[in-house]
């Protein structure tokens, strides 16, 4: 009667390893994948008047959907629901709608979905997430032929189009019948790819449209990933099991080539910068004297050079070439001219300063770090705060900040909607300036139509927020991107992944 | 019998109350989703629309009576982020953590009953002092750490497994290990303890005089004895792993419910952590509740005295 | 209490955990004297060298600077910031410990000597603590919190609190149940004097294992909740935060996770062998 309650045991601990080193042995076998690209967080919402940021909830929505307007990669108002348009007058814009474009269930699009998606961006909760109707002051969408609408405006909008571009057109008859839930999972548009499942959290996955206007898309079953972590995104990238590997960092982007894939750096167009908070506690901020010392304490060409592995250039100006003042120059690495303005303005002795970041994309607490200790060095008592992603969002949104905070901005090419940042009552002003002339200056160029005068203006206020040094200015965001041999693609400069662009490679 | 297991019970669904009730406030008052959800330049009254749409302007117990009638139909409220039942998120992430969970549990036990048992054979071996500095190891740096060390030598330099994410079998293997290391640690010479306890007792020796062979005296005998105690810490442990498992789960970018929590407590999306805490608090306090019964039942002492 | 000493200190595991512990707290208090360089101090240019490498020479060292143990990722030399790390780390973890034994032994001498409801309630209330995975709390209540030094310490504290409880409690009731406590109540003492002079001296000992294995759990606790970011400034230099920063430089920088890691489980050690060293003491059965 001697029992052996260990051997079951042992066998099993002998079976798992067992298994473990076939299955360890055995993997490296990938059949036909879909196109995998790895992104650091997730979709947010699958309906197309929800979208947030860019990528990826902004990548994924620009390929279920379809606007009138594409916004080129450098900057240029490229047609797609809408093969022309014109301005009727200053307060008219008239487009001319595609006349071959189905939606997914097969049902034409005509100028009813276009009416219906604009109203509905109007109404909640989708007017906290668009500003169709804010910045362009909309007031009125007015159906002339199921082929041509007419848009009326209150006042001349010169930036009609850039708004357009992410206006997207659901079709009436299904956005009107289902519920909000039903909406978030269940996306139905005119776009390139479609939804096959969404695993919040995880991944999502389309699949390309036959029927698209626009032709087939070349990659036929594309996969968005959750890949938060960045060995993860890069060992994916080296095994094959990831396409394009999203948000690398300077110092690891050449682990990205590898046998199966290649780095690849493009100069963003973001810009990045310290905001300065008009509104803080420290009162020397509000000096003019003191915020261009803070610009000429900071060495931006050796962090460049150092930090990025000299991947991109100082910022030219607040509004992105090739529209930017040429006359404005950087300004550079001067710390001794940093401590005479100090002391000119009163603050021989330094001054206490909050810097504010959030490390949610991995560089940002280097580069602010980096950053106090250049103010250090000149005599600022800098003391530095890792916000909340959330409270972060919160201090943007009520310009709540009480010193310098690292931000990036308007990743895109429009020097009206660039310049719009620093007026009075504009929400994204999370530095709290006010300035009656500056705002004037661009009131009239956003409704200017006269290309000569507008750009004098544009000019005009580039550098009132130049030489007051509204910002400490830093740089272009590079995008740094890891892309394996199977397909060929172009990063823009704006993070929006247009994968219907994309093109298989023979690897 | 029944009435303990129904005081103990009882006792259990008050924690699970005070617990819902108590993440629900701090939830609360620790931010206002609107700020998150809506776009920077949203005018007050937007926000106030929003904020109306998703219930947010009632008074808080209103809130909580709401959030509590719904709960016990099934409905734990909406993500503000993802507009999707709370119910379906967890739903969707709650097999990869106990999977993780269950694989860590079965590696750590049977590892560890093999090991105290051939370490309680080859005493002060070798063996013996490597797996008491591997238990020591486990105890004295964080988990998360050695998981680090774990990916730098296996995933990084030698290549031989991923470095995260889930998917297949490989990706398991290096944190249901992370996972799996300190339990294995205590469980390992707790077993070695206690089979060396009761090969000391006065019952041991009877079997041995009586002519048994060692064999059987180490594994009838002193084995079953010395496991029983052991079962509540074995429950324990597990209730451990299943607290532990979030910051595992964030180191390998595990999509489990644990990782969940902590990034919806980052996003101010509050609900989904309320459900989050309640789910696992909920399975934390049934495995308690399992080891009070399963130890009430087996230990002969306990049976003896009803 | 001086008889405790002399036999801890023969002890073998606690004598030796003493001197780890004494290491630590040294460097600790002697961090400004003994960096190579102030723990902030930021140079782009010498980010990322690895163990024993030199920066450039520059006004102050016209060598360069030697760094023991490498840099960070903005150049930040790690042998300094570890050991301006150790002030944080232990502070935080001596704070928690107090404060923890502090509300545990209130809780538990008030539930051991008054009985009744007070005991019920606290019973209940370590019931709810142990019944719940305290970690997952934590994070819910230092998110909220917004992080920070205070909010930890006592977050810590709360995780600890329960050991001390239970142990006092039991020894006030085993003290209690003893004819001095009586004779004295019935002399007329009144219950402070019986709490501070009778009871609580003899529950010291018992509290100090306690404090010595909670202390081990503040520390890799802080650890823990500081990788995920819900703990101390990111920006403070905090073995915890440290070790978050080297995550991303796994490969190009193995250092700057790895010797954290080795300061913790030195500490840790060090603390837990003074704690077994301490229980061998008071309770001499073999623990194998």
């Amino acid at each position: 009667m001697s029992r052996r309650p260990l051997t079951p045991f042992r066998n099993g601990v002998a079976v798992f390893a067992g298994v473990s080193a076939l299955l360890l042995v055995g993997c490296g076998q990938k059949a036909t994948q879909p196109i995998v690209v790895a992104s650091v967080s997730d979709v947010s919402s699958l309906d197309p008047h929800l979208l947030d940021v860019n990528h990826p909830t902004g990548s994924v929505i620009w390929s279920l959907f379809d606007s009138l307007v594409r916004r080129g990669p450098d900057g240029a108002d490229l047609p797609r629901l809408a093969s022309s348009w014109e301005r009727v007058d200053d307060l008219t814009w008239r487009f001319h709608l595609r006349a071959d474009v189905k939606f997914q269930d097969g049902s034409p699009f005509t100028a009813d979905d276009v009416k219906f998606s604009f109203d509905r961006m109007n109404i909640s909760p989708f007017n906290s997430e668009q500003q169709l109707w804010q910045q362009t002051t909309l007031k009125q969408v007015t159906i002339i032929d199921p082929h041509t609408v007419e848009l009326k405006t209150d006042k001349p909008a010169t930036t009609m189009l850039y708004w357009l571009e992410e206006a997207f057109v659901a079709p009436k008859a299904y956005y009107s019948t289902h519920d909000e839930a039903w909406l978030n999972t269940h996306p139905m548009g005119s776009g390139p790819y479609k939804l096959v499942e969404w695993v919040p959290g995880d991944h999502l996955t389309l699949s390309a449209n036959p029927t698209y206007f626009g032709g087939e898309p070349p990659l036929h079953d594309v996969e968005f990933k959750v890949v938060p972590d960045l060995n993860a995104r890069l060992n994916g990238l080296a095994t094959g099991d990831i396409d394009l590997a999203l948000n690398l960092t300077p110092d690891t982007v050449t682990q990205a080539n590898t046998a199966h894939s290649r780095g690849s750096t493009v100069l963003g167009l973001r810009k990045l910068h310290f905001g300065i908070a008009q509104h803080s506690t420290q009162a020397a901020l509000r000096d003019p004297r003191v915020r261009r010392a803070l610009n000429y304490a900071v060495d931006v060409p050796t962090m460049i050079r150092t930090l990025l592995h000299g991947a991109t250039v100082p910022l030219p100006s607040v509004v992105n070439p090739p529209n930017n003042n040429p006359a404005l120059k950087p300004y550079g690495y001067h710390p001794d001219l940093a401590r005479q303005l100090l002391a000119q303005a009163g603050y021989s002795q330094g001054f206490d300063l909050d810097v504010d970041f959030t490390p949610m994309w991995g560089q940002d607490k280097d580069i602010a770090e980096t950053v106090a200790g250049y103010l250090n060095a000149v005599g600022i008592r800098t003391h530095l705060h890792a916000d909340e992603w959330s409270d972060f969002k919160n201090h943007l949104a009520n310009q709540s900040f009480n010193g310098i905070f690292y931000a990036g901005w308007a990743a895109l090419i429009n020097p009206a909607v660039e310049l719009v940042i620093f007026t009075c009552n504009q929400e994204d002003n999370a530095s709290g300036y006010c300035d009656a002339k500056y705002d004037d200056l661009v009131h009239a160029a956003n409704t200017n139509f006269d290309p000569v005068s507008r750009k004098a203006q544009i000019e005009g206020a580039e550098a009132m927020v130049w030489n007051d040094a509204y910002w400490i200015f830093l740089w272009r965001d590079p995008e740094y991107a890891g892309i394996s041999n199977r397909i060929s693609y172009t990063l823009r400069g704006d993070d929006y992944v247009e994968i219907y662009t994309a093109t298989p490679r023979q690897p | 019998m029944n009435a303990a297991a129904i005081s103990r019970l009882s006792r259990a669904l008050l924690v699970l109350l005070a617990v819902s009730f108590l993440t629900f406030i701090i939830g609360h008052e620790s931010g206002d989703p609107v700020m998150l959800l809506a776009r920077g330049d949203a005018t007050a009254v937007q926000k106030q629309d929003l904020r109306h749409s998703l219930g947010l302007d009632r008074p808080v117990m209103a809130q909580y009576g709401t959030y509590l009638r719904n709960a016990l139909h099934g409905d734990l409220g909406e993500s503000y982020r993802q507009h999707l039942p709370v119910t379906r998120l967890i739903a969707l992430r709650l097999p990869a953590s106990l999977g993780l969970a269950t694989t860590a549990f079965v590696l750590a036990m049977s590892l560890a009953l093999l090991s105290g048992l051939l370490c309680v054979i080859y005493r002060h071996s070798m063996l013996d002092k490597a797996v008491a500095g591997l238990a020591v190891l486990s105890q004295v740096v964080p988990g998360f750490w050695l998981g680090l060390i774990l990916v730098l030598i296996f995933a990084v330099h030698l290549g031989l497994l991923p470095v995260s994410g889930a998917g297949d079998f490989e990706h398991l293997i290096l944190p249901a290990i992370t996972l799996a290391l300190p339990t294995f640690g205590r469980m390992s010479r707790m077993i070695r303890a206690g089979i060396l306890d009761a090969l000391n007792s006065d019952y041991i020796r009877t079997a041995r005089a009586k002519g048994l062979p060692e064999r059987d005296v180490l594994l009838h005998h002193a084995l079953k004895n010395a496991l029983l105690p052991l079962i509540t810490q074995a429950g324990l442990e597990l209730g451990d792993m299943v607290g532990n498992a979030f910051i595992i789960e964030i180191v390998f970018a595990w999509p489990g419910i644990g990782r969940m929590t902590v990034e919806s407590i980052q996003q101010r999306d509050f609900l989904v952590a309320q459900g989050c805490v309640l789910i696992i608090g909920t399975g934390f306090v049934l495995i308690n509740l399992a080891v009070d019964l399963v130890y009430a039942a087996i230990d002969p002492r306990v049976r003896a005295r009803r | 209490m001086k008889n405790l000493w002399i036999r801890l200190l023969h002890t073998d595991s606690a004598r030796r955990g003493l001197i780890m512990l004494l290491i630590m707290i040294c460097v600790a208090l002697a961090a400004p004297l003994i960096a190579p360089a102030p723990p902030d101090h930021v140079d782009p240019a010498a980010r990322l060298l690895p163990p024993l490498s030199r920066s450039e020479p520059d006004t102050g060292h016209p060598r360069g600077a030697l760094h023991v143990l490498g840099t960070d990722s903005v150049g930040r030399d790690t042998l300094s910031r570890l050991i301006f790390g150790s002030r944080l780390s232990l502070m935080v973890g001596f704070a928690a410990v107090v404060l923890g034994a502090f509300i545990g032994t209130l809780v538990g001498v008030l539930s051991g000597f008054f009985g009744g409801a007070v005991e019920a309630a606290a019973g209940w209330l370590i019931d709810v603590q142990l019944s719940f995975p305290f970690l997952l709390l934590a994070m819910f209540l230092l998110g909220a919190a917004g992080g920070g030094e205070l909010a930890l310490v006592c977050v810590l504290a709360l995780a600890t609190w329960v050991n001390y409880a239970r142990i006092v409690r039991s020894q006030v009731l085993s003290i209690r149940n003893q004819g001095y406590v009586e004779a004295a109540r019935a002399i007329g003492a009144g219950v402070p004097r019986l709490i501070f002079v009778h009871i609580l001296p003899n529950t010291l000992t018992p509290l100090f294992v306690v404090a010595s294995f909670s202390m081990a759990q503040a520390i890799l606790t802080e650890a823990s909740l500081s990788f995920i970011g819900l703990g101390l400034d990111p920006s403070m230099p905090s073995w915890g935060t440290m070790l978050n920063d080297g995550r991303d430089y796994l490969l190009r920088a193995w250092w700057i996770s790895t010797m954290p890691g080795l300061a913790i489980g030195f500490t840790v050690m060090g603390v837990l062998m003074l704690g077994e060293g301490m229980r061998e003491v008071l309770d001499p059965r073999s623990s194998g």
